[in-house]
């Protein structure tokens, strides 16, 4: 059974691997989001999340149970709040049968949740405050 | 009738947490967006720019069953991950 969670209490990448471990899986991918510095020429300080509680939480859904149905399992977890350089934002792992599938399903997950799911975030850049990408 | 539409990200933070328009029966997700740019015309480019959720699903074109009692919110461009 998937899990997922969108919360202002730090990433445990560790805790959130080990749900995906289990012998009918011979392959993980885990993709994770870290803040980073330097955009270009755009140095950011800092990154504050936010989100539509609980239609993130639905939208997760939607994207995690087709993937379960197909017999891998899903670990979804988004930071809100204040995030500091290198912290962790989104951790998105798959587990599955075999690599190909985890791979594909992975990328698959964060490109959709970076489009369906109300999540923002608000950049605080040394030369100003930007929303969004 | 009147809508109680949420506001999220810059749109919160420029217009509050709600924003309360008013819009014929039935309306379309555009005309309600629209209502919206019409009460915050220097954002209307970013509402255009918006999804619209009505019971915290996404909607789809045409008519929209909604009514008082339905949460509908204004969903800027998404920016998570």
């Amino acid at each position: 059974m998937y899990y997922l969670s969108i919360s202002d209490s730090p990433i445990d990448v560790n805790a959130l691997y080990q749900k995906l471990k289990d012998p009918q899986y011979g392959g993980i991918v885990t993709f994770i989001g870290t803040v980073r510095q330097w955009t270009g020429n755009i140095e950011t300080r800092f990154i504050d999340y936010s989100a539509y509680h609980p239609m993130a939480e639905r939208q997760l859904e939607k994207l995690a149970a087709p993937i379960e149905a197909k017999g891998a399992r899903v670990v979804i977890a988004h930071r809100t709040g204040h995030l500091e350089l290198t912290d962790e934002a989104v951790f998105v792992g798959v587990a599955a049968a075999h690599r190909g599938d985890a791979f594909r399903w992975c990328e698959y997950l964060i490109d959709t949740l970076k489009k369906e799911v109300p999540i923002w975030k608000k950049e605080t850049d040394t030369d100003a405050v930007r929303w969004g990408d | 009738m009147q809508l109680h539409v949420k506001l999220f990200a810059m749109l919160q933070e420029q217009l509050g947490d709600v924003i309360t328009v008013s819009v014929q029966e039935q309306p379309t997700a555009d005309q309600i967006k629209q209502a919206v740019a019409d009460a915050s015309p220097n954002l209307r480019q970013l509402i255009g720019t918006a999804r619209l959720a009505v019971n915290q699903e996404f909607t789809t074109s045409g008519p929209l069953e909604v009514g008082s009692n339905d949460e509908i919110a204004l969903i800027p461009p998404v920016s998570g991950g």
